[in-house]
């Protein structure tokens, strides 16, 4: 068995929860974006969710960070989550060019 | 439930130390918060009564209109009429002064307008006192001293750590819940107690605490969310802000008169209690006709309002998005967060709820401080220290001053907009709170937990008595209502609060364990 979780390498995990737990809450959101297909992002009611959903997941990827093994599987797996999710807006042509 | 053992441990340190970081700046949030839920009417205890002559009556508002346009232009590019009369709102016309910060954060100073019995032209610059306002931004920036631009980000990381410690908390708590939840076991084992009372404070509000913390972070980082759409996916860009919406619309002057805007709306949403008619301002995203108001059986999305957009000609709803009741779902769901930040659902039987949840909360996070600093005790001791360590004692003083010297600044700061009347600005009430607030903290500092404990919870009950003096100095002169006497009493009930506090604090610094921070005899060695 590896060894027990300890909060001693708490600064990578959270490092690696604030930039990219960032920007996997901002893929999540221009997925809802895509599949709800709204259109200004300040003013209409779905783009004000899909803002919304970026204030839910990223705290909560900080606060679940912890839990990895170490800072190193945490910034790998959340890149590994970050390229799942930017790869379809890539596809999709959601991204600014 | 069964969590693994490593789990819980490292959980138990996150909590502690996130707890300790973010816990001071939250009770403040939350002590000025629950007070915000009674903004308005410590608004209109605050305030002097307005010398406007009582307002004219609907039909004849026109003609007010008619009279404030020609000699006040500034007012024709947006102005309210007012369907209640009250504190805040003396007067039936009133309009921002150009020049302010206008949007969102800011604004102008407030004029408003009545009729004299001869039909002559009456404005008034606004009187309302700035307190319940300061109180509202002290909330806002978690207690924070600096400018909008600098206390928000503080806020958000402070709104991220609330969350991780809810988190953390809840793991914590999670595989003993069945055996503690219901144990509160008051007795010699105070850190026992505590944490006992934390655990029932904490687990039984988790659901306000969700919302609070999941809205708190909105409302620090919603620009850098934006943001970063906008420059992340493509035509946001293009899409966004169709600003002129509103300033365009209103050269298009309603010609439905107050009464007919009321009777229109009245049809179409009978349970609908407007309060106020907005003329064209307010931003891009507001229509150019609104009308402001409630209905206590839906979820207002502003603090105390929802919003109905109206046709200027023919008085039709046609924006609903802000419209309580015929929202779709979408704009319901972001409204609810927002109604579930502001309790603005219900009426005043949810305000109260509100208020002591907002009150419970600041309690949870000072019980956080004391469990904190009675476990480094414990931790010390085993380390074989005599009497604790100076960051301890550092610590213990600053959950003593911190706290204390929140709830007796905002008290006597409350009581002289009451006394200093219409000199009071802004400014003025920041600095008596901080005036309060530093020697509060600096007393804990110098003197000890132990013993300031005790004394700064007695002038704290002092400090609380001084609102219903500073009614009783102003006369009842100075209420527009009976039921501002609430204000009085409850400060009252407050500084008993206060008192009981400190007759524990004393019992604990003259006879508990001898080495803890709280125990006065160990510092006199």
């Amino acid at each position: 068995m590896s060894k027990p979780l300890s909060s001693r390498d708490w600064f990578g995990k959270i490092s690696a929860a604030f930039i990219l737990g960032f920007t996997l809450a901002l893929a999540l959101s221009g997925l809802f974006r895509w599949a709800t297909d709204y259109g200004d992002a300040y003013f209409s009611s779905k783009g004000q969710l899909g803002m919304w959903i970026m204030a839910l997941t990223w705290p909560l990827i900080l606060s679940f960070a912890f839990l990895f093994r170490s800072a190193s599987r945490a910034w790998l797996w959340l890149a590994l989550a970050n390229l799942m999710a930017w790869a379809p807006l890539v596809a999709l042509g959601e991204l600014q060019s | 439930m069964k969590l693994p053992t490593d789990v819980v441990r490292m959980y138990k340190e996150v909590h502690g130390w996130v707890g300790i970081i973010a816990g001071l700046a939250l009770f403040v949030a939350f002590y000025a918060g629950a007070l915000t839920m009674f903004e308005e009417p410590l608004q209109r205890w605050a305030s002097q009564p307005s010398t406007l002559a009582s307002a004219p009556s609907l039909e004849r508002t026109p003609e007010l209109l008619a009279k404030v346009r020609a000699q006040y232009p500034e007012a024709a590019r947006g102005h309210e009429v007012n369907l209640v009369i009250d504190a805040a709102h003396p007067g039936r016309v009133s309009w921002r002064a150009p020049g302010g910060r206008r949007g969102e954060h800011g604004g102008g100073a407030t004029y408003f307008a009545s009729l004299a019995p001869d039909g002559a032209l009456q404005v008034e610059k606004q009187q309302r006192s700035q307190v319940a306002n300061f109180i509202d931004v002290l909330h806002q920036q978690v207690g924070l001293p600096f400018s909008h631009a600098i206390a928000m980000p503080i806020m958000g990381g402070i709104s991220l750590l609330y969350v991780i410690a809810m988190v953390s908390g809840l793991a914590v708590l999670l595989p003993s819940l069945v055996k503690d939840l219901f144990a509160l076991r008051i007795g010699r084992n105070a850190k026992r107690m505590w944490l006992d009372v934390h655990n029932v404070l904490g687990f039984f509000s988790l659901p306000f605490h969700i919302i609070i913390a999941l809205t708190a972070v909105v409302f620090a980082f919603h620009d850098e969310f934006y943001g970063a759409q906008r420059l992340a996916f493509s035509d946001a860009a293009s899409r966004a802000r169709p600003m002129m919406r509103a300033e365009a619309a209103i050269a298009d002057t309603p010609t439905l008169t107050p009464v007919q805007i009321v009777q229109r709306l009245k049809q179409q949403a009978p349970g609908f209690t407007p309060h106020q008619i907005v003329y064209g301002q307010g931003g891009g995203i507001l229509p150019a006709l609104r009308v402001q108001g409630n209905d206590p059986r839906y979820g207002q999305r502003g603090p105390t309002y929802g919003i109905a957009g109206l046709d200027p000609r023919t008085g039709e709803i046609v924006d609903r998005s802000f419209m309580p009741g015929m929202q779709d779902g979408w704009s319901a769901t972001t409204t609810g967060f927002f109604t579930l930040h502001f309790g603005s659902f219900g009426g005043y039987p949810i305000r109260w709820a509100y208020f002591l949840l907002g009150l419970t909360g600041a309690f949870l996070f000072y019980t956080g401080n004391l469990l904190w600093v009675e476990s480094r005790r414990k931790r010390e001791r085993k380390a074989g220290a005599v009497q604790q360590t100076r960051a301890t004692r550092i610590l213990s003083a600053l959950t003593v001053g911190v706290p204390l010297g929140c709830v007796a600044g905002i008290s006597v700061t409350l009581a002289a907009a009451k006394v200093l009347g219409q000199s009071a600005s802004y400014g003025m009430h920041s600095a008596i709170y901080y005036a309060v607030f530093v020697v509060f903290t600096l007393w804990a500092l110098m003197r000890g937990a132990a013993k300031a404990g005790a004394e700064l919870a007695i002038v704290g009950a002092l400090s609380m008595l001084t609102i219903p003096a500073a009614s009783l100095l102003g006369g009842h002169g100075l209420y527009d209502s009976g039921a501002l006497l609430m204000v009085d009493f409850i400060a009252g009930i407050l500084a008993l609060g206060l008192l009981v506090i400190a007759h524990s604090a004393q019992r604990r610094a003259g006879s508990g364990a001898a080495d803890s921070v709280w125990s006065a005899r160990a510092q006199s060695v």
